[in-house]
């Protein structure tokens, strides 16, 4: 797996990101993930283009329980595993105490579960929160 | 002239390390995907520029003195002439900043753009250097269709 960061640079960019490679089911899979002032961005694509963007919120309740806010802003919106592995991701970025939102985009050929597991791991292995 | 056809042939064929042909076309890099980062200062503004260069997309984020995402426009040449449409993915409607950006990059480039800008409002000035320095990178990454040569 090949990474790269710029968390090293002396005047350092405001934005930190990971950039990085792996073999899903055979698919190269690119990720990128960037850490914005105000919500994270996570890009994995197995067809060289973003594919389907999601945006994923925390929604702060009266309640000790957490609400998420899931939804398709471009693409396919009928593919629930997409969805899924957003809701997955936001629950993991409020599991660590933030509550920014999540900019999700994923132009895969496979949309099976186990897909989406491997580049949800792979995602929480290389987090920025 | 068949020896210069044959050196043609040949190479377009690239023989990899382990004997593999690779195909002499747009240059997918491999390993991961490049993102290119750059801050311009001007003299009261300082502007951050984010490019991920996919293979058939082009992901921008223009920063304005924050590491904020901004407003997000996806635009495309779309059926039928292919004109170029610019959509809002995220952010008010009511502010459009960013959006003609968007379209002006696919005028340039012919591929698909999303592009993230935090810059204010009622700024045209500052939207026009940001969206200067944004296509004098793109040029230099070499993202600019060919100037088609005229025959007189």
């Amino acid at each position: 797996m090949e990474s790269s960061s710029n968390n090293s640079l002396p005047t350092q960019f405001p934005v930190s990101h990971k950039s990085f490679s792996l073999n899903i089911k055979g698919n190269k899979t690119d990720i990128v993930i960037c850490k914005y002032d105000d919500c994270f961005m996570v890009m994995a694509t197995q067809i060289g283009c973003m594919g389907t963007i999601l945006h994923a919120r925390k929604e702060e309740s009266v309640s000790t329980d957490p609400t998420f806010h899931v939804a398709v802003i471009f693409g396919k919106r009928d593919e629930p595993f997409l969805v899924a592995c957003a809701r997955q991701l936001i629950e993991h970025i409020s599991s660590y105490g933030s509550t920014r939102p999540l900019v999700l985009s994923l132009g895969l050929k496979d949309h099976s579960p186990g897909s989406m597991k491997e580049i949800i791991y792979a995602v929480i292995e290389n987090r920025l929160w | 002239m068949a020896s210069e056809e044959l050196e043609e042939n040949l190479s377009e064929l690239q023989i990899g390390e382990n004997g593999e042909k690779k195909p002499v076309e747009n240059d997918v890099s491999e390993g991961a995907v490049k993102v290119s980062c750059f801050t311009e200062d001007l003299q009261d503004v300082t502007l951050h520029f984010q490019i991920v260069n996919f293979s058939k997309q082009i992901y921008a984020w223009i920063g304005c003195n924050s590491a904020k995402l901004g407003h997000l426009y996806a635009a495309a040449t779309t059926r039928p002439n292919n004109n170029v449409s610019v959509t809002s993915l995220l952010g008010s409607t009511s502010d459009n900043t960013g959006s003609s950006i968007a379209r002006r990059i696919v005028l340039k480039t012919g591929l698909n753009v999303v592009i993230a800008c935090n810059i204010p409002k009622d700024s045209p000035m500052l939207e026009a250097t940001a969206e200067r320095k944004l296509v004098e990178r793109l040029a230099s990454l070499g993202y600019f269709r060919p100037k088609e040569k005229h025959s007189n």
